[in-house]
C-alpha cells in the first residue's frame, strides 16, 4: 500500500503531527509541573482544559478576535485554579479527590454552557498556520525535511514549544523558582525562612490552571477549530501522567509529551499504511511503549518531598 | 485495641457526620441556582433526586448495585493509599477482571457445578486485576516507574485489549452467525448468575408480594427490595464481606501492618527489615484484584455477559476513588460512603429524567459535591486535632501503630 | 466483629448454595419473576378505564437512553432529532412527549433509567446503544404495557418469550457502499480516508461498505482505514485526519461524535468530507460533499402506531436506502457524473442487484462509467474508422477521441470493435481518399475527425447509404444538402473553457494570464472564447493575453509564445492543439501552471498541468454506433458537454480549495444552466 510514499516523507509526516498532538499536552503539563514542584497534585487538569477549550472558542465565535480567546481561556484557567488553590491550600483538602471534584465540575459545567449557549457543534476560524511565505510564492515550510516538520503550525504550537526554556528559567534560575521549589521540598523550612507557603502555591496552581485553560484553547482555537463535549477525551490526565513522566522538569515533561504523541503519530501511520496490525494493537501502542521506555533504568526522579501534602502553619 | 478512627469517630460523630451533609446542601444550593437559570424547579429536580436513589425499591436496589463495584473499588484504593501507592488503574483492573470472568463462566460453564465455576470465575477475574494491578506495582517497585503514569496508560491498553477480544476471540457466535456482529460475548450460563436477593427469598419461603402482605409505603419497599424482583444480587453481600475482611487484614494481620507502615514511611520500614519493594508490588496488586473483583461481580451478578467497555475517563475507577476517599480510607467506613455515593450517582440521574435537564448539570453538581465535601474536612481535622493528640491525618493513627 | 463477620459469611454461603441447588430452582424462579408482575400490573388496567382511552388521550409518551450526547453530530443526535421531527408531526409536546438521557455510557445507570421510564410509565422506551440489549431483556417482561426498543440489534428478544421489545438497525454499510462510490469517482489522487472509532457495530458496516464502494467503482484505489479506539477522542480523530491526508488522501469520511475533529481538519485543508449518522453539514458546508442521513421517522411512528393498536413489540426495523430510512444528501457543487454514478448506485442497492458485502472490487468501474453518461456498450460487431489531422499521440484532438475509442474496445473486446485509423491527415485530399477507401470497405462508421474535412464528405457520403459518417467539429448534418448519413459532432468548448477560466482567474497572482491558441476558429476558437469569458467573470480586472501561432503543429512557436507570456507576467498559462506540448515544456522549466483541453496533459508535466477540460467521446460514439446499427445512419448533432459527461474536469491535489472550489461552482453552474457562456 502507498508505494508512492518515501519513508522519509512519512518521517515527516510522523514529526510533524507528533509536534502538533503534543501542543496541549505541553501546555498542561508544564503548567501542572509548576503546581507539583510547589507541593500541589492537581488532578483537575482535564475539567479546567476543558472550560478552557470552551471558553476559549465562545469567545473567537462572538467575536472572532483570536487573541480574546486565549486570554478568555487563561482567565477562566486562572479561576479555576484559584478554587482549586482556596481548596487544597486555603482548606488544606486531599489534593487528588479536590482534583476529581475540579474535573467533575469542569466536564460537566463545560458541556452545560456548551448546550445553553451553542447548542450544537459550530466550527471557527482559528489560528491560522504559518507558512512563512516568501514574496516569490516559495514557503519556507516547504523547506525539505526541517522546514515541512518544524514549520506550517499556528502560533499555539510554537507558544507551547517556546513555554519549555521560560519555565525552566524561571524553575531554575530565578529566586522565584527557588521559592516554588523550597515549598515544594520543605514548606516548613521555607516558611521559617518567611516565603509564604500558601501565596506560592496559589500563584503557581494559578499558573497551572492559566496553562491548563491555554491547554484547552489550543485545542478549540487552533488545532480542531471546535468545540465538542467532552473533547479532551483524557488528555488532561494524560498531562499529569507526563509530569511524572519528566521528573517534574520542563524539558523531561517536553521529552515525554515528544514521545508520547510521536507514537501516537507512528501509530496512526502504522494504520494508513496498512500494515497488517489489528487497530486495536496499533492505538495501545503509545501507551505501551511509554511505559516500556519507562522500564528503562533512569536516575531516581525527584519527586518534591511535599507533593500531595497539605500545609498548615505549626504543624510537626 | 484501641483505634483512633473508631475512637474519633464515636466522639464526634454527630458533627462529623452533619459536617458532610451541609457540604452537600451547600453544593445542592448552587445547583438549585444553575437549575433555576434554566427555568426548572429545583425542588421537584432534587425530590426526584432523593427518592428516586432511596425512597422505593428499585431505586434502593439501584442504589446498592451502583454501591457494590464502588465499594470492591474502593477497598482496592483504601489498600493502595494505605500502601502508598496510588492506583488511578482501577478502571483497567476491572476490565481485564471482567474480561477474564466471562471467559472462565463460557468454557466451565457447562462443563462444573455453577457454584464452583462461580468461584472460580470471581477468583479469576480478582487474579486477572491482580496481576494488571501487580504490573505497575512491580514497574515502581523495581523499575522507579511513576505508578500514576503506568496505570493511566494500563487503563488504556485494557480497553483496547477488551475491544480486541469482543471483536474477535470472544464475541457470541451467535451474533457471528446472525452477520450482525455486535462486539459483545455470548451470555453466561444462568447457571453461574450470582443469585439475586428476590431469588434468595423466594428459596427462603417468601414468595409473597408486599402487596399480599398488606405492607404499605416505606415498608413495603423495603420488603420489596429484597423478596421482590429487582436487579439487587448478592454481589453486594460478597463486597461487605469483602470490607470485612480488608479491615481485618489491615489491622489484624503481619502483612496489613507492614502494608501500612511502608505507606507511611518506606525508609523506616526498609530499617525495621520489611522488604519494602514486595510491599509495593502487593499493595498495587491486592488493589488491582478487588477492582478486578468488582468487574468479576458485575459481570456475574449483573450483566452476565461482557460487552464493550465504553469509557475510561468517568467510570468506577475515579468514582471508585472518590468513595474511598470519602471512607477516609477506612474499609469500613468505605460501605456507607460507597452506597451514599452511589446515591447520588442514581438520584442524579433520576433527577436528569425527571425534571429533563441536561446529564452534564448532574455531573457539574456531583463534582460541586465533592468539592464542598472534601473542602470542609478541616473543620472536622481541626477538631480532631484538638481532640486527638496523635495528628491531623488518620494516617498518623496507623503511624502510632507502625512505631509502637 | 467477628460475629458479623461469620453471618456475613454464612449469608453469602446461602447465596451460592441457592444459586446451585437452584440448577431447576434456579431457573424456576426467575419464570415466577417474570410471569408474576404480569397479574397484579395488568389488574389494575382492568380495573381502571381500558387502556384503549388513556392512549388516546394523553399525549404519546417516548424515551430514549443514549451513550451519547444528543448533540454528538452523530448516533446521538440522528434519533434525537427524528424524535423532535416526529413529535412537530404529530403536533407537538401535547401529543407526543420526548424524555431523554444522553452520556449513558455506564450500562448499570442506563438499565436503571429504561426501568424508571417504564415505571413512569412511558410508552415506548428506546435503549439507544448495542450495550443495553441484556440488560433491557430484563427490564422489558416486568413491563408488559411499555414498548421497548432497542439499537443496533436484530434480537426482539423473541426467543426468550418476550413481545415488547422493538428492534431497529441501520444497515450503514449501504449508505457507506454509495459514499465509497461517490468518493471514487470525486478523488483525484486515488487515495481516500477514513477515520473510524471502534471496529464496531454501525461504524464498522459503514466503513466496510464505504471500502467496498470504492474498491467496486475502481479496483485500485488506495483506502487507508484508521481507528482511534474510542468514539470521544476528537483531537486523535483529527490527527488521523491529518495523517491521511499527508498520505494523499484527497476524501475523508468517518464515523462516531468524535468525527467533528477530523471534519475540522478536513475544512482546513479544503478536503472533502463523506458524512453517516446525522447531517453534518452545518459544521463545514463547504466540504461536506454527502450525507448518510439516518431518517429514524418512520421506524419511530410505525412503533408508535403499532403500540397504539396494541402490538408491543417484535418488529424489526432496519434503515435501507430502499425504505427510506437511509436517505444520500449530496451537496450541490460536486461532479455531476460523480453523483450520477452515486445515485445509480443507490437504485442498485435499494433494487437488490448491488449487495455491498459481495460487489466484487472494480466491478463497478465500468457500470459507474456508464452511469456517468448512460453509456450501454450492448451492440453488435462494429468497424470503425477514424481520419484526424493530427497523430493519435498530440496529447490534444486527435488523441482524446482515439482515446475512447480504445476505450470501448477495452470494454467490448476486438473482436467487436474493429478500429482503423489515418493520423497525420493535414492534406484534405488526401483525408477524402481515406474517407472513401475505408466507406468502400465496409466500415459502419468513417469519422472526419476535422473541421476541414467537410465538403469532400458530404461528396463522398451519398454513395454508401449504409455506411455512416461523422464529422466534427460542425453542427452541420448535411441535411440540406440531402445528406442523410452524416452524424455532427461538437464540443461545447466553450464550458470547459469557462471553467479553466474561472480557475485561471482565482490561480493569478500577476492577473495576468497567458493563451496559446493555434488558429481562431472551431474548437479552440470555442475553448478560448469560454475560457475569457470564465476569466472575466471571475476576476473582471485580470488581463488575458491571446496568441494564435497560426497552425496546429508548430510547436516551437507555441513555446515561444509561452515565452512571451511569462515575460509580459503572465502566471497562469492555457493552450490547445497539438503544440501546446513546446508551451507545457516551457511552462514547465519555469513553474508555471498550465491548464490543458482535450487530452491528459499531466503526463508531460505533472506537477504544473493544474487542470484538464477532457474530452470523453465515448457516449457520442457509442450512440452514432447504436444509431447506425438500428437504422438510423446520421442527420444527429451530438454534443460533448460537462452535463452529459462528454467533458470532465480533472484538478490537481497541489490547488488552493477556494480556487477549486470556485471551478466547481462554475461546472455545477454550467451544468444547471444557470451560467450561460457567451461566445463571441
Amino acid at each position: 500500500m502507498n508505494e508512492g510514499l518515501s519513508v522519509l516523507a512519512i518521517i515527516v509526516g510522523i514529526a510533524h503531527s507528533g509536534i502538533r498532538l503534543a501542543t496541549p499536552y505541553l501546555y498542561a503539563a508544564i503548567g501542572e509541573t509548576f503546581s507539583q514542584r510547589s507541593g500541589v497534585l492537581n488532578l483537575g487538569v482535564e475539567g479546567i482544559m476543558l472550560m478552557g477549550a470552551y471558553s476559549g472558542f465562545f469567545v473567537v465565535f462572538k467575536t472572532g478576535n483570536l487573541f480574546l480567546g486565549v486570554l478568555a481561556a487563561a482567565l477562566t484557567g486562572i479561576l479555576m485554579g484559584l478554587a482549586m488553590a482556596f481548596i487544597s491550600v486555603t482548606l488544606q483538602a486531599e489534593q487528588g479527590i479536590s482534583g476529581i471534584g475540579l474535573f467533575m465540575f469542569g466536564l460537566g459545567a463545560s458541556s452545560l454552557l456548551f448546550k445553553t449557549t451553542l447548542g450544537t457543534v459550530e466550527g471557527v476560524k482559528g489560528f491560522p498556520e504559518l507558512h512563512l511565505c516568501l514574496p516569490s510564492g516559495y514557503c519556507l515550510s516547504d523547506f525539505p525535511v526541517l522546514g515541512e516538520i518544524f514549520l506550517g503550525h499556528s502560533l499555539m504550537v510554537y507558544g507551547a514549544f517556546a513555554l519549555v526554556p521560560v519555565s525552566w528559567w524561571i524553575l531554575n534560575k530565578t529566586t522565584w523558582g527557588l521559592k516554588i521549589r523550597a515549598v515544594g521540598q520543605n514548606p516548613q523550612a521555607a516558611d521559617t525562612l518567611g516565603v509564604s507557603v500558601a501565596a506560592v502555591r496559589y500563584i503557581t496552581i494559578s499558573i497551572g490552571g492559566m496553562l491548563a485553560g491555554i491547554a484547552g484553547a489550543s485545542l478549540s482555537i487552533s488545532l480542531l477549530n471546535i468545540f465538542q463535549e467532552n473533547m479532551t477525551n483524557g488528555q488532561g490526565f494524560i498531562a499529569v501522567a507526563l509530569v511524572y513522566f519528566g521528573s517534574w522538569t520542563p524539558f523531561g515533561v517536553l521529552a515525554g509529551a515528544m514521545l508520547f504523541s510521536l507514537i501516537n503519530a507512528l501509530q496512526l501511520w502504522v494504520q494508513v499504511l496498512g500494515l497488517n496490525i489489528p487497530s486495536d494493537v496499533a492505538v495501545m501502542l503509545p501507551y505501551l511503549l511509554t511505559i516500556i521506555v519507562l522500564a528503562f533504568p533512569f536516575r531516581r526522579a525527584l519527586q518534591p518531598a511535599a507533593l500531595t501534602k497539605p500545609f498548615e502553619r505549626g504543624e510537626n | 485495641m484501641q483505634n483512633p478512627w473508631l475512637k474519633r469517630l464515636q466522639a464526634g460523630r454527630i458533627i462529623d457526620t452533619l459536617l458532610p451533609l451541609v457540604a452537600v446542601a451547600g453544593a445542592l444550593i448552587v445547583g438549585a441556582v444553575i437549575l433555576f437559570l434554566l427555568d426548572k424547579n429545583p425542588v421537584e429536580a432534587y425530590k426526584a433526586m432523593f427518592t428516586g436513589a432511596f425512597a422505593n425499591k428499585n431505586g434502593l436496589a439501584d442504589t446498592l448495585v451502583k454501591a457494590t463495584p464502588l465499594l470492591l473499588v474502593g477497598l482496592g484504593i483504601a489498600i493502595a493509599f494505605r500502601g502508598g501507592v496510588i492506583n488511578i488503574g482501577a478502571e483497567g483492573q476491572l476490565v481485564v477482571g471482567a474480561l477474564m470472568t466471562t471467559f472462565i463462566g463460557l468454557s466451565l460453564g457447562e462443563k462444573l457445578p455453577g457454584w464452583l465455576v462461580i468461584i472460580i470465575a470471581l477468583a479469576g477475574g480478582a487474579l486477572m486485576g491482580g496481576i494488571w494491578g501487580g504490573i505497575p506495582g512491580y514497574l515502581k517497585a523495581r523499575l522507579n516507574v511513576n505508578e500514576i503514569l503506568s496505570t493511566v496508560m494500563m487503563n488504556q491498553i485494557a480497553v483496547q485489549v477488551g475491544f480486541y477480544l469482543l471483536r474477535g476471540p470472544m464475541i457470541d457466535p451467535a451474533e457471528v452467525a446472525a452477520g450482525t456482529n455486535i462486539p459483545h460475548s455470548a451470555r453466561l450460563p444462568k447457571s453461574v448468575d450470582l443469585p439475586r436477593f428476590v431469588d434468595i427469598a423466594r428459596a427462603l419461603g417468601f414468595t409473597e408480594r408486599a402487596k399480599d402482605l398488606g405492607l404499605t409505603g416505606f415498608n413495603a419497599e423495603l420488603y420489596g427490595l429484597f423478596a421482590e424482583p429487582t436487579r439487587l444480587h448478592t454481589g453486594l453481600l460478597i463486597a461487605i464481606v469483602m470490607a470485612v475482611l480488608v479491615y481485618i487484614l489491615l489491622w489484624r494481620t503481619t502483612i496489613g501492618y507492614r502494608i501500612r507502615a511502608v505507606g507511611i514511611s518506606p525508609a523506616a520500614s526498609r530499617y525495621a527489615g520489611i522488604n519494602v519493594q514486595r510491599y509495593m508490588v502487593l499493595s498495587m496488586g491486592l488493589s488491582g484484584a478487588f477492582a478486578g473483583l468488582a468487574g468479576a461481580v458485575e459481570i456475574l451478578g449483573l450483566h452476565h455477559r461482557m460487552f464493550e467497555p465504553l469509557s475510561v475517563s468517568a467510570g468506577y475507577g475515579f468514582s471508585g476513588i472518590v468513595a474511598a476517599l470519602f471512607g477516609k480510607l477506612h474499609p469500613l467506613g468505605v460501605i456507607p460512603s460507597s452506597i451514599l455515593f452511589g446515591g447520588l450517582l442514581v438520584g442524579g440521574d433520576k433527577m436528569q429524567r425527571a425534571v429533563q435537564i441536561p446529564q452534564v448539570l448532574v455531573t457539574a453538581v456531583l463534582g460541586l459535591v465533592v468539592l464542598f465535601v472534601v473542602g470542609s474536612e478541616i473543620w472536622s481535622r481541626r477538631r480532631a486535632n484538638r481532640r486527638v493528640s496523635t495528628g491531623p491525618d488518620e494516617l498518623s493513627g496507623a503511624a502510632g501503630e507502625a512505631s509502637s | 466483629m467477628k460475629k458479623i463477620t461469620w453471618l456475613l459469611l454464612v449469608l453469602l454461603a446461602l447465596a451460592l448454595v441457592a444459586a446451585q441447588c437452584g440448577g431447576p430452582a434456579a431457573t424456576e424462579a426467575p419464570a415466577q419473576a417474570t410471569e408474576a408482575p404480569a397479574q397484579p400490573q395488568e389488574a389494575p388496567t382492568e380495573a381502571a378505564p381500558a387502556p384503549a382511552p388513556a392512549e388516546e388521550s394523553g399525549p404519546f409518551r417516548v424515551a430514549i437512553v443514549m451513550p451519547s450526547p444528543t448533540t454528538d453530530m452523530a448516533w446521538g443526535e440522528s434519533i434525537y432529532d427524528s424524535l423532535l421531527r416526529l413529535q412537530e408531526e404529530t403536533g407537538g409536546e401535547a401529543n407526543f412527549e420526548i424524555a431523554y438521557s444522553e452520556g449513558m455510557f455506564n450500562v448499570t445507570d442506563a438499565a436503571a433509567a429504561i426501568r424508571d421510564y417504564a415505571d413512569s410509565g412511558y410508552d415506548l422506551v428506546i435503549a439507544h446503544g448495542t450495550q443495553y440489549g441484556t440488560s433491557l431483556f430484563e427490564i422489558a417482561p416486568d413491563y408488559p404495557d411499555t414498548s421497548f426498543a432497542w439499537g443496533t440489534a436484530t434480537d426482539t428478544g423473541a426467543d426468550q418469550g418476550l413481545n415488547n421489545v422493538f428492534a431497529y438497525e441501520a444497515r450503514a454499510e449501504q449508505g457507506g457502499f454509495v459514499n465509497g462510490v461517490l468518493a471514487a469517482h470525486l478523488t483525484q489522487s486515488g487515495v481516500l480516508g477514513v477515520v473510524g472509532p471502534v471496529e464496531a457495530g454501525d461504524a464498522k458496516l459503514y466503513i466496510d461498505g464505504f471500502v467496498a464502494g470504492a474498491k467496486y467503482a475502481n479496483a485500485d484505489i488506495t483506502v487507508n482505514v484508521s481507528y482511534t479506539g474510542s468514539f470521544g477522542d476528537t483531537a486523535l480523530a483529527a490527527e488521523a485526519a491529518n495523517t491521511h491526508i499527508q498520505a494523499g488522501a484527497d476524501i475523508l469520511t468517518g464515523s462516531a461524535q468524535q468525527v467533528v475533529g477530523a471534519i475540522g481538519v478536513a475544512k482546513e485543508k479544503g478536503v472533502l468530507w463523506m458524512g453517516t449518522q446525522a447531517d453534518q453539514s452545518p459544521l463545514a458546508p463547504d466540504i461536506v460533499a454527502a450525507t448518510q442521513f439516518y431518517d429514524w421517522v418512520p421506524a419511530l411512528r410505525d412503533m408508535m402506531e403499532k403500540h397504539q393498536s396494541g402490538t408491543m413489540g417484535g418488529v424489526v426495523y432496519s434503515l435501507t436506502l430502499d425504505n427510506g430510512g437511509l436517505q444520500m444528501l449530496y451537496s450541490d457543487n460536486l461532479d455531476q457524473n460523480a453523483v450520477a454514478a452515486a445515485k445509480d448506485t443507490e437504485a442498485a442497492i435499494a433494487a437488490g442487484s448491488i449487495d455491498p458485502f459481495t460487489a466484487e472490487a472494480g466491478a463497478g468501474a465500468a457500470m459507474a462509467d456508464e452511469a456517468a453518461a448512460t453509456l450501454n456498450y450492448d451492440f453488435d460487431p462494429v468497424r470503425v474508422a477514424i481520419i484526424m489531422p493530427s497523430s493519435i499521440t498530440d496529447m490534444a484532438w486527435s488523441q482524446s477521441l482515439y482515446d475512447s475509442l480504445k476505450q470501448i474496445q477495452d470494454v467490448v473486446g476486438a473482436d467487436k470493435l474493429e478500429i482503423a485509423y489515418s493520423e497525420g491527415m493535414f492534406n484534405v485530399t488526401d483525408a477524402a481518399a481515406a474517407i472513401r477507401d475505408y466507406a468502400e470497405n465496409g466500415y459502419n462508421l468513417v469519422i472526419a475527425h476535422g473541421a476541414q474535412y467537410g465538403t469532400s464528405l458530404f461528396e463522398i457520403a451519398p454513395d454508401y447509404p449504409d455506411t455512416s459518417f461523422a464529422w466534427g467539429t460542425t453542427t452541420d448534418t448535411g441535411a440540406e444538402q440531402g445528406v442523410t448519413n452524416v452524424f455532427a459532432y461538437e464540443p461545447r468548448a466553450e464550458q470547459g473553457g469557462y471553467v479553466s477560466g474561472v480557475l485561471a482567474a482565482n490561480l493569478t497572482k500577476s492577473g495576468i494570464i497567458g493563451v496559446v491558441g493555434p488558429v481562431n476558429a472551431g474548437d479552440a476558437k470555442l475553448h478560448i472564447d469560454g475560457f475569457l469569458a470564465g476569466v472575466k467573470a471571475a476576476n473582471p480586472e485580470a488581463q488575458v493575453n491571446v496568441s494564435f501561432t497560426g497552425s496546429f503543429g508548430d510547436t516551437a512557436l507555441a513555446a515561444e509564445a509561452a515565452n512571451t507570456h511569462i515575460q509580459a507576467g503572465a502566471d497562469v498559462l492555457t493552450g490547445s492543439a497539438q503544440q501546446v506540448v513546446g508551451a507545457i515544456g516551457v511552462a514547465k522549466d519555469k513553474g508555471i501552471p498550465w491548464m490543458g483541453i482535450q487530452s491528459d496533459q499531466s503526463p508531460l508535466a505533472p506537477d504544473i498541468v493544474v487542470a484538464t477540460v477532457l474530452y470523453d467521446w465515448r457516449a457520442t460514439l457509442i450512440n452514432m454506433i447504436k444509431m447506425n446499427q438500428s437504422g438510423e445512419k446520421g442527420g444527429k448533432v451530438l454534443q460533448l458537454t460537462l452535463a452529459n459527461g462528454g467533458q470532465t474536469m480533472i484538478y490537481a491535489d497541489s490547488l488552493p480549495a477556494e480556487a477549486v472550489a470556485a471551478a466547481k461552482a462554475a461546472e455545477a453552474g454550467i451544468i444547471s444552466g444557470d451560467i450561460m457562456v457567451e461566445i463571441q
